[in-house]
């Protein structure tokens, strides 16, 4: 995946010895927890049309195809359509405020996308297993598709994985994360050494106007920058940011302009995938802080200041928190459906309870 | 008087409100008539299960569902074996005989008289040679025409690896078809003096089977075991020999000693019948693959609980056995889905058949007569989706059991479940101990809804107050839509084989001991969730109860019911064993003592 990419090699072995869940804790914010996705094997990274009515997702679920693919659901009808071109690999989608636009990041280009499909496909009918790793597959490049004429415009053409794109609320804007700062230039040796291990390492933040042009990097840091959103009032991005072994992290902001980077938690795990509630009062993260195979949703008040509170309680995965435009509801995506791969789930959120939670944390050590 | 002022009840809400509410409040009328008092506890066969099935017809008839094509009534009886008793069947061994209660006939004993000479089998296990585990106590024995006399069980102090093995053969149906394919005239078994229920004889179980095994076969004290060992080594010495597991111990014959043997057993027949309908197809083109889509449930339950399955404690045995969740509930929801059907004709491609199944409870006898003599062709079936127990819905969660049955059923639970919103629980294994599974086996694609165990599970305690009828409305507002999209789809769901795990080779008759633990069979988590604890019971008093999550027994690591299952045929009855659970997400430890199962 991505917005979390490595995390999820350990979600896939997580789920081991995991404590039972105390539901009534998590009933203080969540309500009517309902399972969104049923079909495919795996889906996660649900994010909301601007109404509300929708939600974009990834899901691994196309005939033929062992790798994500890119869906939305209509909450009226129950319908599901694909968004993206059935072929290859996608990640990370979202709707484009105002228009019948929706980004994604794809390697359908690649010519080798259908022989890398049957490889996988071959390689799981033998039986084997591998630790599930995101691969970082440098062919990944974004693209909006328009659901009217359903033509993609492809916004990124440089080597090294370009992804994890989110728009600007006034739909003018993206900010994404990208590996290229490990294809543009003449790595070390030792820096040829960690591409191969971990391109993640390379990962930084870029914005870029909404047609692609303009593209211009914002973070310069060792270490994995990605997941990138901007707030509701479009005046910050919000962001992870993981240390340079990729065992730590945690969430930080910025202006669009790149000004202003500043660290928001100092949590001692690996914290990630942040969003902003709509009400621009506090932000919803993913932790390992309970065990580093028990990620939980948490949220945090926006500027830091207070000790985390805890929102999930359930065995395995919880993470990529994120609440409705009306901020009266939450999707995410979870494993407590059973088995080893994460679905979407919906609940309803109650916002009062959880301002009530944050004023009576305790500040940050 | 009662089902009748109910009846005109539930005509009269159905005229006022045409609408959900009707929905709602039939639900609940059908589970309170069901699961009243009056049709104490509809076991298959009696009074209340006629009762029920009466009242269901009629119910079916206000609907509007028709009788099948061809058929007059919705009704479709069928014989089977409520249960058996020994007609006296008596031996004669040196002289000496022995009648009731010193011997008994097993309950698929053919009725034979038969005179032989007697040979011992040891414990009488054959692991076939596909198992690659030599062990044949038939090895070096000659027991054509003879009368052979094995120990009950599997050898009590062979490792735990050889006891798995041995104890997936040691049924006493495996025991006695090895003995007739040897040629033996008869089995007679006697439970060793080392094991559990020592020298006791093997309870007559309501075998549903119809047929005998064809051969005689009985069970006998102690005491005649004694007069049939009379004249060499005791049998305690043999058991003791035998009991390491070393297959190289041989039986022998008991020299000199010559047995007759008669036995009578009277099988208990008793009628029950189904209640099939029908919803004809509403769309001008009607298909042709696979016309039909049934939904079912068993309406059947324990009555008074007197054969086996009741968890009752003692205080509460032989009470009326209500069965409101189980499983008044899915009757309720049948019928409610099909009033829905009924009502909102929507065009569908396909007839909805509408069965309530009888005699569930003792072995999916009901549903089971169906499928061996279909009133439908079964390659003209669609789908089968199964409702049990579906009224006590906690945290708006619901298991969909058997969604590996097909490869439509992830997009078809997905869609309906965005407007429902349960939490679902989907777990694809269609092997399952309710009705479903007959369809599953005979090629149908399958599903079933439930909402799981719980501490009243089998208990005169299941009752009406209890169950959750808003949420159990949601279920059938749920499944109604799922149910049309299969009724109108242009393709019938295509059925996937889903294989039987290996680990489940093993039969619940050859368990010895009992736990007393309820799983919960709707939540999905690595372990064996506990839905309860039976009162009184191994489980209740090593402090387990509900909610609890046990990894570890007897050093066997469990992650699902079937390890679960696996590890209890290990287990010895009295001997403590460390049980290791989670509870609020805290690891915790205790010892359990297996207690024996009769």
């Amino acid at each position: 995946m991505h917005r979390l990419a490595r995390l999820l090699c350990f979600v896939a072995v997580l789920l081991g010895a995991a404590p039972h869940a105390q539901e009534t804790a998590e009933r203080d914010f969540l309500s009517r927890v309902r399972r969104l996705t049923v079909e495919g094997r795996r889906a996660g990274e649900g994010y909301w049309s601007p109404d509300g009515q929708r939600i974009v997702f990834q899901s691994e679920r196309e005939p033929g195809n062992p790798f994500y693919q890119i869906y939305a659901l209509d909450f009226a009808s129950g319908d599901t359509r694909r968004i993206s071109p059935g072929h290859g690999k996608t990640t990370c989608a979202f709707f484009r405020p105002g228009t019948d636009q929706i980004l994604f990041a794809s390697t359908h280009h690649d010519p080798r996308s259908k022989m890398l499909q049957q490889e996988e496909l071959d390689f799981r009918a033998s039986g084997k297993e591998r630790r599930y790793a995101w691969d970082y597959d440098p062919e990944f490049e974004i693209y909006a598709a328009s659901e009217r004429t359903g033509q993609l415009t492809r916004l990124t053409n440089a080597r090294g994985y370009d992804a994890e794109a989110s728009y600007s609320p006034d739909g003018q804007w993206i900010v994404f994360s990208s590996m290229r700062d490990a294809y543009n230039r003449s790595l070390s040796a030792a820096e040829q050494k960690q591409l191969e291990v971990d391109p993640s390492y390379f990962a930084e933040i870029y914005i870029m106007r909404a047609d692609g042009s303009g593209q211009r990097r914002l973070t310069n840091a060792i270490g994995y920058d990605g997941g990138p959103f901007f707030s509701p009032d479009g005046s910050q991005v919000i962001w992870r940011r993981f240390d340079a072994q990729g065992l730590i992290a945690d969430v930080w902001m910025m202006k669009p302009d790149g000004m202003n980077q500043r660290q928001i938690t100092n949590f001692g795990a690996m914290s990630w995938a942040p969003y902003i509630h709509p009400s621009g009062a506090y932000i919803l993260f993913a932790s390992n802080k309970l065990g580093f195979e028990n990620f939980e949703v948490f949220m945090v008040d926006i500027d830091g200041r207070k000790e985390p509170v805890r929102i999930t309680y359930s065995d395995g995965f919880d993470g990529l928190p994120v609440p409705s435009p009306d901020g009266r509801r939450l999707a995410w995506t979870s494993s407590r459906g059973g088995g080893r791969e994460g679905q979407l789930f919906l609940a309803d959120w109650n916002h009062e309870r959880a301002l009530t939670a944050l004023k009576m944390a305790p500040e940050r050590k | 008087m009662r089902s009748k002022s109910l009846l005109v009840l539930g005509l009269l809400l159905a005229i006022a409100s045409p609408d959900a509410q009707t929905v709602a409040t039939a639900t609940k009328a059908h589970v309170d008539f069901l699961a009243s008092d009056k049709l104490e506890g509809r076991e298959a066969g009696s009074n209340g299960e006629r009762l029920a099935a009466d009242y269901i017809s009629a119910q079916l008839a206000r609907i509007g569902a028709r009788p099948l094509p061809g058929r007059a009534d919705l009704f479709m009886p069928f014989e089977f074996t409520a249960g058996s008793r020994d007609g006296g069947s008596r031996m004669t061994v040196g002289g000496r005989v022995f009648t009731v209660p010193q011997v008994r006939a097993l309950s698929f004993s053919d009725d034979a008289e038969v005179t032989g000479q007697v040979v011992f089998a040891g414990y009488g296990i054959v692991v076939p040679e596909s198992q690659n585990f030599g062990y044949d106590s038939y090895a070096t024995l000659d027991v054509k025409d003879k009368i052979v006399v094995v120990l009950r069980y599997f050898p009590e102090d062979a490792d735990q690896q050889t006891r798995a093995i041995l104890a997936r053969y040691s049924d006493l149906r495996y025991k006695a078809m090895a003995a007739r394919q040897r040629g033996a005239r008869a089995l007679l078994v006697v439970t060793g003096p080392r094991s559990p229920n020592a020298g006791e004889l093997v309870p007559m179980t309501s075998d549903t089977a119809i047929a005998g095994s064809g051969i005689p076969a009985a069970s006998v004290t102690g005491a005649v075991a004694d007069a049939l060992f009379a004249a060499g080594k005791p049998l305690r010495d043999v058991q003791q020999e035998l009991d390491s597991g070393n297959p190289h111990v041989a039986g022998f014959d008991l020299a000199g000693v010559m047995a007759s043997i008669t036995t009578t057993v009277v099988r208990e027949r008793k009628t029950a019948r189904n209640i099939l309908a029908y919803l004809p197809a509403t769309s001008p083109n009607v298909t042709a693959d696979k016309a039909w889509v049934v939904i079912g449930a068993h309406y059947d339950h324990l009555g008074h609980g007197d054969r086996g399955t009741s968890l009752a404690g003692r205080d509460e045995a032989g009470g009326i056995h209500h069965g409101a969740d189980d499983n008044a509930s899915g009757t309720a929801a049948v019928l409610a889905v099909a009033d829905a059907l009924a009502k909102f004709a929507q065009p569908r491609r396909r007839h909805v058949l509408i069965a309530l199944w009888s005699a569930e409870e003792i072995g999916l006898v009901g549903s089971n007569a169906f499928v061996s003599t279909p009133p439908v062709p079964l390659n003209q079936i669609a789908a089968y989706i199964n409702f049990d127990m579906v009224g006590r819905m906690q945290d708006n969660k619901l298991a969909v059991q058997a969604s590996g049955s097909s490869p439509v059923w992830g997009r078809l639970l997905e869609r309906a479940n965005v407007a429902a919103g349960f939490d679902l629980a989907v777990q694809p294994d269609p092997y399952l101990p309710t009705d479903s599974a007959s369809f599953n086996q005979a090629g149908v694609v399958t599903l079933n809804f439930t909402t799981g165990a719980h501490a009243d599970y089998h208990k005169p305690s299941d009752t009406s107050d209890k169950i959750n009828y808003e949420d159990l409305d949601r279920i059938v507002a749920m499944t109604a839509s799922l149910i049309r999209s299969v009724a109108d789809a242009e393709e019938a769901p295509l059925f996937t084989k889903v294989d039987q795990p290996a680990s489940r080779g093993g039969t619940v008759a050859g368990l010895r001991v009992t736990t007393g633990t309820i799983p919960d069979y709707a939540t999905e988590v690595k372990g064996l969730l506990l839905g309860g604890v039976t009162g009184g019971g191994p489980a209740e008093q090593s402090g387990l109860m509900k909610g609890d999550i046990i990894v570890e027994i007897a050093g066997q690591g469990i992650a699902n019911i079937y390890d679960y299952t696996y590890a209890l045929e290990l287990l010895r009855v009295n001997q403590p064993v460390k049980v290791v659970y989670m509870r609020n997400g805290e690891r915790r430890e205790t010892m359990l003592t297996p207690a024996a199962r009769r």
